[in-house]
């Protein structure tokens, strides 16, 4: 529009080309097209009166329309371009049809302005009142009333209706800054206090919040500046949202000893930041947290991030500082308060650098290893103080998340030098810590640091249909031989020392553990899951050398239930990677004896052990593992005979009973041959639970498929259940053609896992789809972002409401969907005013807004 | 006052308790949630609540509206311990709010504390991954100085049921405050009803007319009925003939394609982070929706479920009724497809700014008294609710929803709490 020139009352800008519309007979009817301006006009002498006037397009002496503003609240906009109200004079319900929403904008602020004037107890503001308000808004520049107590109301409102559109916006930022306005509503709050005006104070806090979310950087730097800083969270404490409430937002800022000090930062700008960005993140956290909206977060944030690079830049170039900071660990005596402090300022350090770009985060992390970190985390690691010991904790796995190679390379340096490797002070910590977070965290950093070659990306194997053959091959051709070299040491040495207590339950009686005993077998027992799919031949050597199967089997009959749990899911790993070797291994242990042991034990009872009993032998049935099922029925039988009321037990007692002897021993050979071209299954090595996809060697599966038709058959109903574990279903191969065909051989009882998926979908009603059509091939990825869209999603119905409440009164957006708020939503901002009475939709004509020809002046209005 | 009734208190007043204790609270409840199936069975009457995000006051006021139950627990470390009402939550207790760790503690403490009574059930939040992206991981660290606590709760959440079944449900309502006697319910024939916060009755709907019957249920079209669930012409689970109203099955998303009977919930080992997919996935993320069959959900994560999926899965398993959280609804609760699901959400004014109401669910006992059934892996005995002679009288209509009463609530009253804000870092360095 025209607002290039300001000053010159333009009629193309004061005028608004405008549709009226009455109620009539619950249909709209439509009075004629013409221009409209908002005023005050004078009536009798000097008295003036706010009108709405409409003058005719057509025939301009004509006036379509003219309506006083009065006291009553009888107007509203909806949506961009509609004010409705109900005419005082004869009550019949009227609209105005804006062709442009900047128009209607302009007129709503006259008319909300004009009624914020009527509000009671607004009285005081009359002198202020000018009749070029309305109109004046939409220029490039804006003036508030002084900043005075008694200006506060106009100032909200005027603030208020001035940051609904961009331009305005502009203008009022420019006025705010210009002005120093912040700075002069600073001592009302005081006088305010004095005087104990808690409306005063609200109108405060509101003014504050307006400013605040104009989301201008100079601003909001300009507000958390030294000398605003108080006066603004000051204000900031009277939320009229709680009006019995005070916040102690100016207490918490002032009080300086929050700043722990380790070494003097000389640089007066950088220390400003460093406050400044603790202002910030107080702002961003408390004081706004409940109202901010996503562009005040944004601009918050990147403030946060631009003084953090700043200071985190400043540190690491800085020699003697960090000279100075590393020297407090090398002298003896220093005072342990003070090593303390460096600890956590290293590791405040480490975090804040968490958010940096790779490369500045590389440089603060080479220059502090140059400067002995490595010693620090050392020291800090044998503090007896938890909080170092956790700091230490945090800067090591800080240091790993960001690059274990760089760690790595450190061990071999000191692996060279021989010195005891990193690894080595990791192991006897975690033998000892008595913290469970940083026994945690420890047993994580080993398994980075320990994890193998290329950095273990499951998805990308798992992703990557078809090439999962590349992973048999037991190495990599690209291993870092360093890497050989260290996991070589790691188990010629260290690992017996890691897994000492395991090993040590050979001569173990019984099997009571204290908490903390039981905790360590937890982690070990989670850290040689991680290294049995990690490192494959080394781990099932040490697994075959130091009898690991059986001393976990021991733990099958201890106390803690967990524990329990936790010997289970390590047997089912193990069956699970379909390696020959541990297949075998278990079954000559004896250890499932004592798992089906749990399993009566516990059943009947519904609880979490027996659920992970049964799944564990719903697996081996499922895989048909027929070394294990041989096992179990020729040497428990008479326990499976115990749960044959559970379907799974029946079936693998009914299918060694069909198979028994020739067909399984001869399966069995064929099954070991087969076994090198049996993929080795995708367990997220993290997490240690089961890949999305268990892909099947097409040629394998037509094996699987044909071979003990009977059996799979009777195993066809209870198959169904194991591959709801999450292990098998959604198996979305490249070439699964063969698999379509797949359906004839379900009659021959050929399962794979989706078959069996889809067998279950099909048996139970013709309504369940097919697994296959619903399972999407990328799932990982896109769950990310979904999950992002939910919170835009979300995000986006917070602006919307934001929109509804605090903007004036608008039913906003283009959106038809009317939002019911709560009786909070509805209270809260008194601007609010109530629900719109009737919610009409009005769209001018197509003609019309192109502004141009004739006019047609049918309406197109859907009530 | 035992340790745990002081940390009761504690958390009462939404101060978080030390970190020793916590550990040694998520330790007690590990001890008890292990013994839980993945589908615990609970017998009415019950309440079901839905998501709470860390809404702490919000969630003050559910104990308060929620009525019988909470009260009662509220009382209960005055002396005084009568807890007529098993309470259910179906997830999502953490992330978002500001209060997530006090919130999902005093829970905690409460389950320890009246295991039978409580009930918690996993939610799609209650994991490592979303948790650490939706604030309760920084609200761990805010509070604590370290990851312990939110590592603790983790733990705890890895052993959470995935969902609740439960028996005895009354197609009957008792009252919904002492001011009604139980008289005029007993010849109501009301369905659902909805009360506000302060019990009052809102609105009530009879049951079975021609009419919509549900309040706000999109697609509720009469007369569309499948047979009614356990009329016995499910011959697949027992055939249970008789059975006034069928089971409810509570869970925080919805279903799975790869689940057809809840007794295949039984055999997952649930003891982990909740997988990418899968079935465990599934029932924490699905979502019901107006599709056939099944559909990608948008979320990435479960699935779309169309209304015949769930009226199979329900006459498949004796099921009246799915009652599931996971979707914001305005109004608090929303039923679908001729009210075989509901959802349920307490979080009044999500996020404190979307400006929806919250809502319970109650299940009243079944008639007579005599449906006491076993907290068990309740297969056995489903079947026979004691309610079988109203039934026969009143044979004409089936009846196939036990009866349902919605106490709606909303956020709570702003002064009774402080202002909701996140815990400001107390020291800094840089």
């Amino acid at each position: 529009m025209a607002a290039a020139q300001p000053q010159v009352p333009h009629p193309s800008t004061d005028r608004k080309r405008v549709k009226v519309y009455e109620l009539r007979n619950n249909d709209w009817f439509d009075r004629g097209t013409g221009f409209c301006t908002a005023g005050w006009h004078p009536v009798e002498g000097s008295q003036r009166e706010p009108r709405v006037i409409v003058e005719s397009e057509e025939q301009p002496e004509r006036v379509l329309l003219e309506t006083r503003i009065c006291k009553e609240d009888g107007f509203h906009k909806q949506q961009e371009t509609l004010i409705v109200w109900t005419e005082p004079s004869n009550g019949v319900d009227m609209a105005l049809s804006f062709q442009e929403a900047e128009g209607c904008t302009m007129i709503w602020r006259f008319i909300h302005s004009v009624q914020q004037q009527f509000n009671p107890g607004a009285v005081a503001g009359d002198d202020t009142l000018s009749d070029d308000l309305a109109m004046d808004m939409a220029h490039n520049t804006v003036t508030l009333p002084e900043a005075a107590l008694g200006n506060l109301n106009v100032i909200e409102d005027s603030m208020r209706a001035l940051s609904t559109t961009a331009a305005s916006r502009d203008a009022l930022t420019k006025f705010v800054l210009n002005e120093g306005y912040i700075l002069k509503l600073i001592p009302l709050v005081e006088q305010a206090e004095d005087f104990e005006s808690l409306n005063d104070l609200h109108r405060l806090c509101n003014i504050m919040k307006l400013v605040i979310l104009l989301n201008d950087t100079s601003i909001i730097e300009h507000a958390v500046s030294d000398e605003c800083v108080i006066g603004v969270v000051g204000a900031l404490e009277y939320d009229p949202d709680f009006p019995s409430h005070k916040a102690n937002h100016r207490q918490w800022l002032k009080d300086s000893g929050r700043y722990k000090e380790v070494v003097r930062i000389e640089d007066s700008s950088i220390l400003r930041k460093v406050h400044q960005t603790y202002r910030l993140l107080y702002l961003k956290d408390v004081v706004l947290a409940r109202i901010l909206d996503d562009n005040t977060f944004s601009v918050l944030n990147s403030l946060i991030f631009f003084n953090q690079v700043d200071i985190v830049q400043h540190i690491q170039a800085n020699q003697a500082f960090l000279g100075e900071l590393f020297d407090i660990f090398k002298t003896q005596g220093q005072d342990s308060r003070r090593k303390k402090e460096a600890v956590l300022f290293i590791q405040q350090c480490c975090s804040i650098a968490k958010n940096l770009q790779p490369p500045a985060r590389q440089t603060l992390y080479n220059n502090f290893l140059s400067h002995g970190l490595l010693q620090v985390i050392n020291f800090g690691l044998r503090h007896n103080d938890v909080a170092v010991r956790v700091g230490a904790t945090d800067i090591l796995v800080s240091m790993i998340d960001h690059d274990p190679q760089m760690i790595r390379r450190t061990i071999y340096h000191q692996i060279q030098e021989k010195q005891p490797p990193l690894t080595d002070s990791l192991i006897d910590l975690l033998l000892i810590e008595v913290d469970l977070g940083v026994k945690s965290q420890i047993s994580d950093a080993l398994k980075v640091l320990l994890d193998q070659g290329p950095p273990a990306q499951p998805e990308v194997y798992a992703k990557a249909n078809g090439e999962h053959a590349v992973r048999l091959q037991p190495r990599m051709p690209t291993a870092d031989p360093q890497q050989e070299q260290f996991l070589d040491l790691f188990y010629d040495q260290s690992a017996v020392k890691l897994f000492q207590p395991l090993i040590l339950l050979k001569d173990r009686a019984t099997m009571d553990f204290s908490v903390q005993q039981a905790s360590m077998f937890t982690y070990l027992i989670e850290i040689l899951c991680f290294f049995i799919r990690q490192h494959h031949h080394r781990s099932k050597f040490f697994v075959l050398n130091n009898d690991i199967v059986k001393r976990v089997g021991q733990l099958l009959v201890c106390q803690e239930k967990y524990l329990k749990l936790v010997a289970i899911r390590f047997l089912r790993q193990l069956i699970g990677l379909q390696d020959e070797f541990y297949v075998k291994h278990i079954s000559e242990k004896k250890v499932i004896g004592p798992i089906l042991d749990v399993l009566v034990q516990t059943m009947p009872r519904d609880n979490l052990l027996s659920s992970a009993c049964l799944e564990f032998f719903e697996h081996i049935k499922k895989e048909n593992i027929k070394e294990l099922m041989k096992y179990l029925v020729e040497s428990h039988r008479d326990q499976l005979q115990k749960l044959v009321y559970v379907e799974i037990f029946r079936d693998i007692i009914l299918k060694y009973d069909q198979t028994r002897g020739f067909s399984v021993s001869l399966d069995y050979f064929m099954e070991a041959e087969d076994d090198v071209r049996r993929k080795r299954p995708n367990v997220n090595p993290r997490t240690g639970g089961p890949m999305e996809y268990v892909t099947m060697d097409p040629a394998e599966e037509e094996y699987w498929n044909t071979s003990d038709d009977e059996e799979d058959q009777q195993a066809k109903a209870g198959s169904r259940t194991a591959s709801a574990n999450g292990m098998s279903p959604g198996t979305k191969l490249v070439d699964y053609g063969s698999d379509e065909d797949g359906d004839d051989h379900v009659e021959a009882g050929a399962l794979s896992a989706e078959d069996e998926a889809r067998l279950g979908a099909e048996k139970m009603d013709e309504e369940m789809p097919r697994l296959d059509e619903v399972a999407p091939p990328e799932r990982l990825s896109e769950k990310r972002r979904r999950e992002e869209d939910e919170e835009d999603d979300l995000g986006k119905l917070i602006q919307h409401k934001r929109r509804n409440s605090t903007s004036t009164n608008a039913n906003s957006s283009n959106s038809p969907v009317f939002i019911r708020k709560g009786k909070n939503g509805s209270t809260r901002r008194d601007s609010g005013g109530g629900g719109n009475p009737k919610k009409i939709a009005i769209t001018l004509g197509s003609s019309i807004k192109a502004g141009n020809g004739q006019t047609n002046n049918k309406p197109e209005d859907e009530a | 006052m035992s340790d745990l009734d002081k940390a009761i208190a504690q958390l009462r007043a939404c101060r978080p308790i030390p970190e020793a204790q916590v550990r040694e609270l998520c330790h007690k409840a590990r001890e008890l949630l292990i013994e839980e199936g993945n589908v615990v069975t609970v017998a009415a009457p019950v309440t079901i609540c839905g998501d709470i995000h860390g809404q702490f006051h919000d969630l003050m006021e559910l104990f308060r509206v929620g009525g019988d139950p909470l009260t009662q627990t509220i009382c209960s470390w005055n002396g005084r311990l009568l807890l007529p009402h098993a309470d259910i939550r179906l997830g999502d207790f953490v992330d978002r709010g500001f209060y997530s760790l006090e919130s999902f503690l005093l829970l905690l403490c409460l389950k320890v504390r009246y295991p039978d009574r409580m009930t918690l059930i996993r939610g799609n939040h209650e994991s490592r991954q979303i948790t650490t992206v939706y604030g309760f991981y920084d609200e761990c660290v805010r509070k604590y100085g370290s990851a312990n606590v939110w590592r603790y709760c983790c733990d705890v959440f890895d052993y959470l049921a995935l969902g609740a079944i439960v028996l005895g449900a009354s197609n009957t309502l008792s009252p919904p405050n002492e001011h009604i006697s139980s008289e005029d319910y007993a010849d109501a024939d009301i369905e659902i009803e909805v009360c506000n916060a302060d019990g009052d009755i809102m609105s009530r709907f009879q049951r079975r007319d021609n009419e919509q019957r549900s309040p706000n249920g999109a697609g509720a079209s009469a007369g569309s009925k499948t047979g009614p669930p356990g009329s016995g012409a499910s011959g697949s689970s027992g055939g249970s003939s008789g059975n006034p109203t069928g089971a409810v099955l509570c869970v925080h998303g919805g279903l799975s394609p790869l689940i057809d009977t809840v007794d295949k919930i039984r055999l997952l080992d649930r003891k982990q982070e909740v997988p990418h997919e899968g079935a465990m996935c599934d029932l924490l993320w699905s979502d019901p929706d107006e599709i056939d069959g099944w559909g990608l959900s948008p979320r990435g994560a479960g699935f779309l479920f169309g209304a015949d999926i769930v009226k199979v899965f329900n006459h498949r398993n004796d099921l009246s009724l799915i009652a599931r959280a996971h979707q914001l609804v305005m109004e608090g609760f929303k039923e679908m497809f001729d009210a075989s699901i509901v959802t349920v959400w307490s979080a009044p004014n999500y996020c404190y700014r979307c400006g929806n109401v919250a809502a319970v669910l109650e299940l009243s006992e079944g008639g007579g008294g005599e449906s006491i059934l076993a907290r068990s892996n309740g297969d056995v005995g489903r079947s026979d609710g004691g309610m079988r002679g109203v039934m026969m009288e009143s044979d004409s209509g089936p009846k196939n929803g036990p009866a349902r009463r919605y106490r709606v609530f909303q956020a709570a009253p702003q002064d009774s709490r402080g202002m909701p804000a996140k815990k400001p870092v107390a020291d800094y360095f840089l």
